[in-house]
């Protein structure tokens, strides 16, 4: 038999909260701990997955890692699954603590759940199903990388993802309304008006550091005449890195919170910023733990909300961006929830030329920083750039067809393409598309 | 953690360029900052931020919401931002000595 590839091992930064772990595991508490996760949590899906896969490697082409790592399988699709949860089934959980520590740093750093592999799979496996469950074994085991843990503690003390106190969220709103108000002297931020149109939530990171998002748009629901509002209290912030971290009882908890907060409010539908994993946590995953199939509310992400603004001319837009753009199609919502023709729509209407990227729409490489891997933190950077060579290539490509900004309608993404940006000195500037609404529409006096 | 060597001194950083430790901050940190955020120039208004946040994180083990440090420094939103163009979260933070924020920064 061939002698398996050696795995080009990347410099790997201490992860302090996985090492401290990982010292208190024992073989009993590994044994029972993957057996019971198996045995009552998993059922015919992952049987079904496991008896299906016939190894066959179409998914491999379709990872930005093995395909940044010059197709070293290890970082395949199958090969991260064989690497980890195929082991520990074949153990029956008889597995050492170093596999685990490995595991783990597989699960949520060389995986970002982008389900790009799955669309290339013939039997539509969800090979990121199974990293769920692989991350799912390790929440259990305590394993969790430390800077994404203490995201998920944030979110089940504070049910935001940022440690917000209380008082600090309506102050901040009170404050940007105030600021916007000399702007635009009647702006309001309604807080908890019961009724309205539709309640508008954020993730944590826009109040605590990037409030001016809150702001433009307030700035564009009053240009357009909404009537909207925000809660008060708990429920505001959508996002939830618990999904991310297999703490899937504070996953459901927090999406709990944030479709309370609309059904109190009696609003009809509920409008999401710009981020892609908290449309995948209350469109899909969260939602269904909780045993809702769809959204007990209606929900929209930005972009599908923008289009219809756009679209119904309850926006209108001054002069088009004259800058050429191009367009990154983030996982959870083009891959999720088929928004790329309704973005298209947005860049076209905004600007004067769209350079698409190749490949593009549900076919687009991911970031590399979703699925939770930018929020396990400093550590595994390096992870996330090396493992993103083919991201930097493509928007090379683009570049060099004239695009100089990069529209990324998705907080994570907007993130992790500014590291492979400056890392690679790709030179784009980064953008949502709030951000080119709110300078090119027209503004009420 | 990787190290830089800036004005005479060493310092220890993570993967992201931020400090291992609060207490190892200085003076010199706060010019290599500087010079990796490309500011050009720094002035009483960017200490006044730094002071800000140090103090903060000194009490409350965490960063400050970006409406607290407007409110003690008296500076609008998006004065911050011209002052650290990268943001609070990540450029004054790291001027500041604190830690990179946890969550989707």
């Amino acid at each position: 038999m061939a002698k398996a590839p050696a795995k080009t091992e990347p410099s790997q930064a201490l992860d302090q909260g996985l090492a401290v772990g990982v010292a208190r595991l024992t073989p009993e508490k590994i044994e029972s701990t993957i057996r019971t996760v198996l045995k009552s949590e998993t059922g015919a899906r992952l049987s079904t997955y496991v008896e299906t896969c016939i190894h066959c490697g179409l998914c491999a082409e379709a990872c930005h890692y093995y395909l940044s790592h010059d197709n070293d399988p290890h970082y395949a699709p199958v090969g991260k699954v064989k690497q980890t949860l195929w082991e520990m089934i074949k153990q029956k959980g008889r597995v050492t603590p170093e596999f685990i520590e490995k595991a783990a740093i597989i699960a949520h750093t060389e995986c970002n759940l982008c389900k790009r592999c799955a669309q290339y799979c013939p039997f539509g496996i969800d090979i990121a199903y199974l990293m769920l469950v692989v991350r799912r074994i390790i929440h259990k085991l305590g394993c969790t990388p430390l800077y994404i843990q203490d995201t998920a503690h944030s979110h089940s003390v504070t049910m935001n993802q940022m440690w917000v106190k209380g008082d600090e969220w309506p102050d901040t709103l009170q404050w940007q309304e105030e600021e916007a108000q000399a702007e635009f002297e009647d702006l309001r931020i309604p807080l908890d008006v019961e009724g309205a149109e539709i309640m508008y939530s954020v993730i944590a990171p826009e109040p605590k550091f990037q409030a001016q998002l809150i702001y433009q748009a307030a700035a564009i629901f009053h240009a357009a005449g909404v009537s909207w509002t925000m809660p008060s209290e708990l429920g505001w912030d959508n996002s939830d890195m618990a999904m991310f971290t297999g703490d899937n009882e504070i996953m459901g908890r927090i999406k709990r919170a944030h479709y309370d907060a609309a059904i109190r409010l009696k609003v009809k539908r509920i409008v999401m910023g710009e981020c892609g994993h908290a449309f995948r946590s209350v469109y899909d995953v969260g939602n269904r733990w909780l045993g809702w199939e769809m959204p007990p509310i209606p929900i929209v992400h930005a972009i599908d909300f923008y289009y219809e603004l756009l679209k119904e001319g309850r926006i209108k837009i001054t002069k088009k961006y004259p800058t050429p753009i191009t367009l990154h199609d983030p996982c959870n919502v083009v891959r999720g929830g088929g928004l790329h023709e309704k973005a298209r729509y947005v860049a076209h209407t905004l600007c004067e030329s769209v350079v698409e990227m190749t490949p593009n729409r549900e076919h687009n490489y991911c970031c590399a920083a979703g699925g939770g891997a930018i929020n396990c933190g400093p550590p595994y950077k390096q992870t996330r750039i090396s493992g993103n060579r083919i991201k930097a290539e493509q928007l090379f490509a683009a570049k060099t067809r004239g695009a100089q900004v990069l529209i990324a309608p998705c907080h994570n993404c907007h993130s992790g393409l500014h590291d492979i940006v400056h890392h690679y000195g790709v030179g784009l500037d980064i953008k949502f598309f709030g951000d080119l609404i709110y300078e090119l529409m027209e503004k009420p006096a | 953690m990787p190290t830089v060597e800036f004005g005479g001194k060493s310092f220890t950083v993570d993967e992201d360029g931020f400090i291992d430790d609060y207490t190892n901050w200085s003076e010199e940190w706060v010019q290599y900052v500087k010079k990796e955020e490309g500011i050009e120039e720094l002035n009483d208004e960017h200490q006044k931020v730094i002071t800000v946040l140090r103090e903060y994180y000194e009490k409350n083990g965490i960063a400050p919401m970006v409406r607290v440090l407007s409110k003690v420094t008296g500076f609008k939103l998006k004065h911050i931002y011209e002052l650290f163009p990268s943001g609070p979260g990540k450029g004054a933070c790291k001027m500041a000595g604190l830690p990179k924020p946890t969550g989707c920064v």
